[in-house]
């Protein structure tokens, strides 16, 4: 039984609720109109709560690459803003212990008028990095990209390719001692998606954790050594990657064929 | 498995906890110390975010000088001759410096207002302390108000040789020493913009007309402030009327967050003389209560902000 300092990540009991109303968007008109009608008390209210993780708990060892599994809306990407720190837990804990990098889907907050120079260093800055440490990055970011002369062109002129490969090379080249990975493995083309698995490995032999979703179940099995499946913000089932995918596709009543191996 | 290395067994070391709040600070130690060692990035994102701004505007940086400058050729037209009131160049520069001023403040609310939601992206994709948005519209603002002063400089050297006599009550002053409490006023406003930023940024997030209305609010503050006239001026038209036992001029002035601020800038660029204590003391006041003010309400609640973008 490894002892508590073994594990990088530890959540546990963890519940995200949130409340969505069903404007879209919070006006003060509308909150004005709102005590106008007297629809101040709870009950009258719009408000409809979302359970996105309900009592979710699991370990991560160092080292570990954890695969997350699951349909859409299943809660795997705000388990993983949780983890990053970005969401508050409703209810239970999460202790993570060591750096965190993301890169989550939305990409890095890239502006598009900037160099993709500018771009890491900012994307470096917000992640806590020193500017002497940046500096001493930088170099292997952009090979890591290979960007070439785009490198200080505005990034409003990339592909999206380009866009996903930068925000890549920033993340997993921050040393990280924990690195999110949401649905990002599908950026560039196959030449790039080889180097990226070598990195993560790469980081792996180094004891780095790794938290990756993905709905590429082929991604799943060829580079984790752990994974769970959430369904509707539950947590199904925990196993190897290869239990795993089997049980999700037995579910989704597909077999393994060519179009859920692949990053779709 | 591998065992961590050493080195990486170290940073192992920072732990992080991540646990249910409700509407309440963080620790505010390791908030404050995290925010001290990322303000690289607020400085930066300010200067990059303005540089991108003026990547497709001809005339780009030159608009931070040329647009005060109009505005005050408007007001000085508006209250010098409409009201038929000659204050000539003084006044004129009164307003200049004023408007210049004015311009660093309305930079910091309206700028930082908006921080908070266009940075949704940045804030969904990353941890860290939030008011680094609010205090890089403060620096943006600051980048912004910095070109203007030797503008101000070169009107005011134009000026002096212009208008030779000092004597008068339209007489235009000599510069003396007062002139160095500038910067000390400059910096007041400095703390009350941040807590301004924070206080509007966190009514952005959960009221999103929040900077329609702001305009508005800021061209009546503009008006209630001593900026286009000065703090006599405000006392002589309203001193007559008496609330509470106090005139309400002074009232104006002293219930105005920016008021003394504004009140002992007037004093030193038009009378030349150092802002009176009970003006310096009062803006030191209101710097204070917005700060702390401001980083209540915003830290309390940046933690939700994810959750309402």
């Amino acid at each position: 039984m490894p002892s508590d300092s073994d594990f990088a990540i530890r959540v546990e009991d963890l519940s995200i609720r949130y409340r969505t109303t069903y404007e879209t968007n919070a006006t003060l008109m509308g909150a004005l109109r709102k005590v106008g009608r007297g629809e101040r008390s709870e009950k009258r209210r719009k408000v409809r709560v979302v359970e996105a993780v309900k009592d979710v708990s699991f370990d991560v060892t160092h080292g570990t690459v954890l695969g997350i599994v699951g349909s859409n809306g299943a809660g795997k990407s705000t388990l993983m803003r949780a983890l990053a720190g970005i969401l508050p837990p409703t209810e239970g804990r999460i202790t993570v212990q060591g750096r965190v990098s993301t890169l989550l889907a939305l990409g890095v907050g890239f502006n598009g008028f900037l160099s993709g120079r500018e771009n890491i260093m900012l994307g470096c800055l917000a992640a806590g990095l020193e500017m002497d440490e940046i500096a001493s990055k930088y170099d292997q970011i952009t090979e890591f990209a290979e960007l070439g002369d785009f490198i200080d062109m505005p990034m409003r002129t990339y592909s999206s390719g380009m866009y996903g490969r930068l925000a890549f090379a920033v993340s997993v080249n921050m040393d990280p001692d924990i690195l999110l990975i949401d649905e990002a493995l599908s950026a560039g083309d196959a030449k790039f998606k080889e180097k990226s698995s070598a990195k993560m490995k790469e980081l792996c032999a180094q004891a780095r954790t790794i938290v990756v979703v993905s709905h590429a179940l082929g991604t799943i099995q060829e580079l984790c050594s752990d994974a769970i499946w959430m369904n509707k913000g539950e947590l199904i089932e925990r196993g190897t990657p290869q239990d795993i995918t089997a049980s999700y596709l037995r579910y989704l009543k597909v077999g393994e064929s060519a179009i859920t191996m692949e990053d779709v | 498995m591998t065992l961590p290395s050493a080195a990486s067994r170290e940073l192992y070391g920072t732990v992080q906890v991540f646990e249910p709040h409700r509407a309440s600070l963080p620790p505010m130690g390791p908030y404050l110390r995290e925010l001290w060692r990322r303000r690289r990035f607020a400085y930066e994102l300010s200067r990059t975010t303005q540089k991108a701004a003026n990547s497709d505007a001809k005339l780009g940086s030159l608009w931070l000088v040329l647009n005060p400058l109009l505005l005050a050729a408007v007001y000085y037209l508006l209250i010098e001759v409409i009201s038929q009131r000659s204050g000539g160049l003084p006044a004129f520069l009164h307003i200049v410096i004023g408007l210049f001023t004015w311009y660093f403040i309305a930079g910091c609310v309206s700028v930082g207002a908006s921080s908070v939601t266009a940075g949704g992206k940045l804030i969904l994709n990353q941890s860290f302390p939030r008011a680094l948005l609010p205090l890089s519209s403060v620096i943006s603002a600051w980048l912004r108000f910095l070109p203007t002063v030797p503008v101000y400089l070169f009107l005011y050297g134009l000026g002096l040789l212009l208008v030779s006599a000092s004597s008068g009550p339209n007489g235009l002053v000599r510069p003396t020493w007062a002139l160095l409490w500038y910067p000390v006023v400059m910096c007041i406003l400095a703390v009350s913009g941040f807590g301004l930023a924070m206080i509007f940024a966190t009514l952005m997030v959960y009221f999103r007309d929040t900077n329609k209305f702001l305009s508005y609010m800021m061209r009546i503050w503009l008006y209630l402030t001593p900026v286009l006239f000065t703090a006599e001026a405000l006392k002589l038209k309203f001193d007559h009327i008496i609330v509470f036992g106090m005139h309400l001029g002074n009232v104006m002035i002293y219930c105005n967050p920016l008021g003394p601020a504004f009140g002992a800038m007037g004093n030193i660029w038009d009378k030349g003389i150092p802002p009176s204590p009970a003006m310096l003391i009062a803006a030191v006041f209101w710097a204070v209560v917005t700060l702390i003010g401001g980083a209540y309400i915003f830290i309390s609640r940046e933690r939700d902000f994810a959750v309402r973008l």
